[in-house]
């Protein structure tokens, strides 16, 4: 008995373009598809190069893709307090980034990037309590700290909160 | 620029070796001279608040830390009447036995935002009003200071200076963030959840969790609309 698959014409890579360009409604999904996945691409392209360009104004700063992981690299760093508090912010191409905060009385304490990945880190010791700061990256305030407890908002800008000791993840 | 570590390391401890020598140094005199820097009109009226604060400093006024904002209050520009201002929040807070260390974390992060000094002055005000007003609701539910040194019996409801300055702080505090996130006094519930999130939060290590259930077993909701808008009044 013959299948259904025999008794189909049979297509070359030209035919089937042809059939894409064709008024069918198979041709016209086709179409779609070709152009849907092209879009798609572009947008991927784009995102991964669009913090790399030397050009435009960012906001906030540069995450890296790796932000998510630094985040939960550092909540778990927190968990041993005897060392301090890690305070950890990823930011691609910063210059200068340091922590103000309730601990210091709003004065800056630097971040440091030794290995140059573009993830900065401080560790500071604190007592247990409840901590509002921010970020300050090449001298803009950063208020939202991936990995804080919460946030409050003073003077209109927003302020990181952790909890150091308690329920909070901050030791 | 990357490879700071060492430096912050200096600077760190340069920072903290500078904080030694300003904690063994602060005397009377030294407001004296940073209120003339700065200067204000009621200068008598402070430092009699200073000094009253400085006798106090064995039950938890920090001395060093409120000295340094008035440095740095003499070091910014700016009118010298909302100066003036900032001071009299200070002053008012001492005078009236209430903590000040929310007022000085609040100064402190004006001062860093660079906010204008008027509406810093504003906003330490209504903190310093809903310290007060807090304060008022805890001693009409029956929850009060305990005179320094005095006993307290055990489940008596006048709590030890420190762990009813630390409860009141947090709880004038949180009703501070919240008005100042620019919500309605009237959500109640909201208010209600964001102060029973802070209070539980710190329970157990900074508040004790007897002193944090006594608060919500006495405490109503309405009590903190009421605390808000007598605070704005």
């Amino acid at each position: 008995m013959e299948s259904l698959g025999e008794r189909l014409p049979k297509r070359g890579i030209l035919g089937s373009l042809k059939a894409l360009a064709a008024p069918t409604r198979g041709g016209r999904w086709g179409q779609l598809a070709v152009v849907g996945a092209t879009a798609a691409a572009f947008l991927l392209v784009g995102t991964l190069v669009s913090d790399r360009l030397p050009f435009g104004r960012h906001e906030g700063p540069l995450l890296l893709g790796a932000a998510p992981a630094a985040a939960t690299k550092s909540v778990a760093s927190q968990s041993s307090a005897e060392n301090g508090v890690l305070f950890i912010l990823p930011a691609l191409n910063a210059r200068v980034v340091s922590v103000v905060g309730s601990f210091s009385e709003w004065e800056p304490v630097p971040l440091s990037d030794d290995d140059g990945d573009g993830v900065w880190t401080t560790q500071i010791p604190l007592p247990p309590g409840r901590y509002e700061y921010a970020f300050i990256i090449d001298g803009r305030w950063w208020g939202q700290d991936p990995s804080a407890d919460e946030y409050v908002r003073s003077f209109g800008e927003y302020s990181s909160v952790r909890y150091v000791g308690g329920g909070g993840d901050g030791a | 620029m990357r490879r700071c570590r060492p430096m912050a390391l200096v600077v760190a401890l340069a920072c903290v070796a500078a904080l030694g020598i300003a904690a063994a140094a602060v005397t009377l005199d030294d407001f004296g001279r940073v209120l003339a820097a700065i200067p204000i009109v009621n200068e008598a009226r402070a430092m009699a608040a200073f000094e009253l604060g400085l006798k106090s400093s064995c039950c938890g006024f920090p001395v060093n830390e409120t000295y340094r904002l008035l440095e740095r209050l003499a070091a910014v520009s700016g009118s010298a009447a909302d100066k003036e201002a900032i001071v009299l929040a200070i002053t008012q807070a001492i005078e009236q036995g209430i903590p000040v260390d929310s007022l000085l974390n609040k100064a402190f992060e004006g001062l860093a935002r660079a906010v204008p000094l008027a509406p810093l002055g504003q906003l330490l005000e209504l903190r310093l009003q809903l310290l007060l007003e807090s304060r008022d609701l805890f001693y009409s539910r029956g929850i009060f200071r305990a005179s320094p040194g005095a006993a307290v019996a055990a489940g008596a409801m006048a709590l030890p200076p420190s762990q009813f300055d630390g409860l009141l702080s947090n709880f004038a505090d949180a009703l501070g963030d919240y008005h100042e996130s620019g919500r309605s006094p009237f959500e109640a519930q909201q208010i209600y959840d964001e102060v029973h999130e802070r209070l539980t939060q710190l329970s157990g290590t900074v508040l004790t969790a007897s002193d944090v259930d006594l608060v919500f077993s006495r405490i109503e909701l309405a009590d903190l609309t009421q605390v808000v808008l007598a605070a704005l009044r």
